[in-house]
């Protein structure tokens, strides 16, 4: 019966090689084509090497923990003349030229050796990468035809493909078209459909979330006694504001190996319009105090429900500020602007009990939740501490916002 | 009544000669012998005068060729296989393709090669050499496939005005039947789809046309459904029927019976990826002659070049990418 090669796939194109970390099969085990036979790592994740025929496991020549270059024989499978045949996989090279122009063994003991030497652009079969799985790797025919319709590779997220390594190929892709004509089809607005493209380009970036309860009883009395009536948002803003004024490095961007610094404290705040959200910008909200900004953002948040911003109230901000309190919501991790690093989160204020130093008792007090999402790639859980404490110190003090 | 591959040659220059007083066939044997492979049979009898033997120069049978194409006749070469007609390269690529060019005469001559591999050829017998003659600008390369194409397509190479390279296979000669010779053809230049299907698109021309047939039906049996894109001719090359085919299936096979170094199934696969990059769905692949000299044993010949075997393995491992 003909031996056929375990071959090290093709694990991504900047990957050579890659250690065997477990076997999933043992010497003996019959194995069906495509299953998985070992797992092995790279610097990069942990993927499988797949069965390319069915057969019984003859031997395994990787080593537990070594590594091996792509195209390295990993081990032998005995399969049937028939399986092999039908594969082509009793010739060497079959059905591609030699890159290297050898003449072809018959045995293939000539080409393993030629296999252990050097690492080979491409194994034969396969020439897509093994971490193909699902739409992370398109063929030009799903990318041209996805440009066509509109379509990211996010909207592909829930079909599963049946091409090599489990990618989707384009006969999956118009099965799921032809699926969805079965459902109930809406066009969703054009505001739906701005939303949904930022979140997705946000949501390329590695995001992480910390917060910290706020005791708010400082800022409803200054509101029952000041002039000022703006909403918990526009405390929250400009104490944002103040904090970033002190230090601006948290709310730089990361381009490459560049921290590209915010020229101005312009900071944004969500509102809910229609069917999505608008972000309005108050600009130099650190250089105005809270008395000077509440008219403006008042006048802002009309326009926002109404559609109506003018151009310069919108985009070029360096951070931005939600309420989702408002939707009675204590906890929540918003996705920051694709263009920023931050987003300030508020959560719904309710009564808890306080311990009074003083008192020796616990007295109800108003507090909610602030939260502050980042990108990790420019700052770190501590640095992100540090601003949420500031803000929260800040808000402690309402006279000197 | 059916009619050979071979026949359909020998009816085709039997025609031309009846038809035309211009027309006359010169080569080694081709007299009273009837040519190596009998595609003159009888001819010299039939057309006195007409159908000439050569001395044993392939240069010296091009060159007079290419002297009576200039004085106005339209001579048919036979070489005696296709290996053979290296001698003559010098007045074919040099003379014969770009004489138009230079001197505003046609050059209306058609030049017949025995081409592809049989079993036992050998290195000097087994050849294709269309790659070779569809690099210079000026020849038209025919590849039939069929009986039905192998005589008109003669017929045309005949009719037109430039120099035609005819690459008929020999493995075609006895195999290949037709139930009649056609009364009409497909202009040259126009591939044909000699299969339908949806699933993956084989393109071949000459004898690989058949075996990617044969592959097809074993594959339909198996669920899938294979295009067969057969050239005709390679040069010139239908681009147009062939992005439309992968249009159609957004799988490319490419199958050759010649060298894969800079062969038609390189040439194929650059003008879908140039053109129809956005239509593939997996990556263009191509089945050649294994890049060595023809072996002689039958054994090492089968693996040597392209089988139904090889070409539906090709299919299966192109369908699963």
């Amino acid at each position: 019966m003909p031996q056929i090669p375990i071959i090290m796939p093709q694990l991504g194109e900047a990957i050579a090689e890659a250690s065997v970390i477990s076997f999933l099969i043992k010497v003996g085990d019959q194995v069906a084509a495509g299953q998985d036979v070992m797992e092995v790592e790279t610097n990069k994740a942990t993927m499988n090497v797949a069965s390319p025929c069915p057969g019984k496991v003859d031997r395994l020549l990787a080593k537990l923990n070594e590594s091996y270059p792509v195209g390295a024989v990993l081990g032998y499978l005995e399969v049937t003349d028939e399986d092999a045949r039908r594969l082509g996989l009793d010739q060497h090279g079959s059905g591609q030229a030699d890159p290297a122009g050898h003449v072809p063994g018959n045995g293939g003991e000539s080409v393993d050796e030629e296999r252990k030497r050097g690492v080979h652009p491409t194994v034969r079969g396969l020439p897509v990468p093994a971490h193909a799985a699902g739409a992370s790797y398109m063929s030009p025919r799903m990318k041209a035809r996805m440009a066509e319709l509109g379509l990211h590779a996010a909207d592909l997220a829930g079909v599963a493909g049946s091409g090599a390594a489990g990618r989707v190929t384009i006969q999956d892709f118009e099965k799921f078209l032809a699926q969805l004509e079965q459902s109930k089809l809406t066009t969703a607005s054009s505001m739906r459909v701005a939303v949904a493209d930022a979140m997705r380009r946000s949501w390329t970036r590695p995001l992480a979330t910390v917060a910290l309860p706020c005791n708010f009883e400082a800022i409803l009395a200054h509101r029952k006694t000041s002039a000022v009536k703006g909403g918990p948002a526009l405390y929250a803003l400009r104490a944002l504001a103040l904090a970033l004024a002190e230090n601006s490095a948290p709310a730089g961007r990361l381009i490459g190996n560049k921290i590209v610094h915010p020229p101005a404290i312009d900071v944004g705040f969500a509102v809910e319009a229609e069917e999505g959200v608008l972000v309005p910008v108050l600009r130099r909200a650190d250089t105005r105090p809270l008395g000077q900004l509440v008219g403006r953002y008042n006048e802002l948040v009309e326009l926002a429900r109404q559609r109506k911003l003018p151009a310069d109230a919108t985009g070029g901000s360096i951070a931005t500020v939600t309420n989702f309190g408002t939707f009675g919501l204590t906890w929540a991790t918003p996705i920051p602007l694709p263009e920023q690093t931050l987003v300030l989160g508020l959560g719904a204020g309710k009564k808890v009990p306080f311990w009074d130093e003083k008192k020796q008792q616990f007295v109800p007090v108003t507090e909610a939740n602030l939260t502050l999402s980042f990108d990790h790639r420019v700052l770190d859980g501590g640095a992100a501490g540090r601003l949420l404490t500031r803000v929260v110190a800040l808000l402690q003090t309402p006279d000197k916002l | 009544m059916s009619i050979t591959y071979l026949e359909a040659i020998r009816e085709a220059q039997a025609k031309a000669l009846a038809d035309d007083p211009r027309v006359f066939i010169y080569g080694q044997d081709v007299g009273a012998f009837g040519g190596a492979f009998k595609a003159t049979k009888n001819l010299a009898k039939e057309f006195p005068g007409r159908v000439l033997d050569a001395p044993i120069s392939e240069d010296a049978m091009v060159g007079a060729a290419v002297g009576a194409a200039i004085e106005g006749m339209r001579p048919i070469i036979e070489m005696q296989f296709a290996d053979f007609s290296t001698p003559g390269l010098n007045q074919i690529i040099n003379q014969a393709a770009s004489l138009f060019w230079r001197t505003q005469v046609p050059c209306p001559i058609t030049i017949r090669l025995p081409s592809g591999g049989t079993s036992g050829g050998g290195p000097f017998h087994s050849q294709s050499m269309e790659a070779i003659y569809a690099h210079y600008p000026g020849l038209i390369v025919m590849t039939p496939a069929t009986a039905e194409d192998a005589y008109s397509m003669l017929l045309e190479a005949v009719a037109i005005d430039d120099p035609v390279i005819f690459c008929e296979h020999k493995l075609l000669y006895y195999h290949c039947k037709a139930e009649r010779l056609p009364t009409e053809a497909m202009p040259v230049g126009k591939a044909r789809i000699a299969r339908a299907g949806r699933d993956l698109t084989i393109v071949a021309y000459s004898a690989m046309v058949q075996d990617s047939l044969a592959a097809a039906e074993e594959l339909a049996g198996e669920g899938s459904e294979i295009e067969v894109v057969d050239l005709r001719s390679i040069k010139p090359l239908d681009t147009d029927t062939v992005v439309a085919s992968v249009a159609r299936t957004g799988r490319l096979l490419c199958v050759g019976e010649a060298w894969p170094w800079g062969g038609v199934t390189a040439e194929v696969i650059a003008r879908v990826a140039t053109e129809g990059f956005g239509l593939l769905d997996a990556p263009p692949q191509r089945l050649n002659s294994k890049d060595t000299p023809i072996p002689y044993h039958p054994n090492l010949w089968t693996v040597h070049r392209p089988t139904v075997r090889s070409i539906g393995a090709a299919a299966r491992n192109l369908l699963r990418m």
